[in-house]
């Protein structure tokens, strides 16, 4: 049987597995009601624990709460839309050496988000104001998929009140693609 | 829609399903959940964009998603569910022009002390195939 060619991408990438994806955050802002006010407009979700105090309060939340599908919507960093397309489209610039830079740097661009676990140890209240850490739990090894040639990689981030209370996780695996390696024939499949 | 009430867990049976619900997407329900989600990735609010990564357009970001699918069940399950976990799996991208239909079916359903947790099974499909499907667990009061 022949040897499978060395993946010498996925060799550099080896050092990222299991360690901090970039430094801890500290969310932007508090939760609060003017940004889940955004959110249930954009979702019309009519659901009054979030916005209706008074029937919040009738409820066993007690009060209003945020909607728990936010929890990612806390930590997402203020962008930098200055040069965006030269990042790859990727909205923020960041310093940090970390997976996503080394692939984008390597040729594969494009990003899909694929798989999504989220867990929510207790919903959110307006004030709380949560930091955000993530860790690189895995990469796959290259796999030719109807995007191109990519990588999987999957991290898990942790959402902390300020007293350090875990608040909700995520697990979140995003696909890292070369989109000049699409295989004109599976693309055609895809759309 | 049912978010004035919570259904009674006594009355919720394993195999029930939920009222199903179609959303009628444009691109300007991506923009405004990839926004109000605080995500600019150019693919989720420029076609161009969206086409040079292969994509057939703009199509929806998975913070959106999750919220959609938290809302699906929720719009059963009431103001008194409290989510637990929400995982999905993506396939199809959900882009303009094409429908996404949701269904959902309780799968699991067990008693924990003065509650009652729920395992939803739930797809969000389009004509291009499924875009998420995957389960969210919840609960409900005991009464």
């Amino acid at each position: 049987m022949a040897e499978p060619a060395r993946d010498e991408v996925r060799t550099r990438l080896e050092k990222y597995v299991g360690k901090p994806m970039g430094a801890p955050s500290l969310a932007p802002d508090p939760v609060n009601v003017p940004m889940i006010r955004h959110w249930v407009a954009a979702l019309d979700d009519r659901n009054p624990i979030y916005l209706d105090a008074a029937a919040a309060a009738k409820t066993r939340h007690g009060g209003l709460v945020a909607p728990p599908a936010m929890l990612q919507v806390w930590g997402m960093p203020s962008p930098k839309l200055e040069g965006i397309a030269e990042r790859g489209g990727s909205p923020v610039e960041s310093a940090a050496d970390n997976v996503v830079r080394a692939l984008d740097a390597e040729g594969f661009t494009g990003t899909l988000a694929t798989n999504s676990e989220l867990e929510f140890v207790r919903y959110l209240r307006p004030g709380d104001r949560l930091h955000v850490s993530s860790e690189l739990e895995s990469i796959s090894s290259r796999k030719s998929t109807a995007l191109g040639q990519g990588y999987f990689v999957t991290w898990v981030t942790t959402y902390q009140a300020e007293d350090g209370e875990v608040v909700g996780r995520q697990r979140f695996r995003i696909l890292k693609f070369d989109p000049g390696t699409i295989d004109p024939s599976r693309r055609k499949a895809a759309s | 829609m049912s978010t004035t009430a919570s259904p009674q867990s006594r009355d919720v049976r394993v195999g029930d399903e939920l009222p199903p619900f179609e959303l009628k997407l444009t691109s300007t329900l991506i923009v405004a959940g990839a926004i109000a989600s605080r995500d600019f990735m150019p693919a989720h609010h420029d076609p161009a964009f969206a086409k040079a990564q292969g994509a057939p357009d703009v199509f929806m970001n998975i913070l959106t998603t999750n919220g959609y699918v938290a809302r699906f069940v929720t719009d059963w399950a009431g103001p008194e569910a409290i989510l637990q976990r929400i995982e999905i799996r993506l396939g199809a991208p959900a882009i303009p022009g094409r429908p996404l239909r949701f269904s959902g079916r309780v799968a699991d359903k067990r008693e924990a002390g003065d509650e009652c947790v729920f395992e939803v099974a739930v797809r969000a499909a389009n004509d291009l195939g499924d875009h998420a499907t995957g389960t969210v667990t919840l609960t409900l009061p005991r009464e």
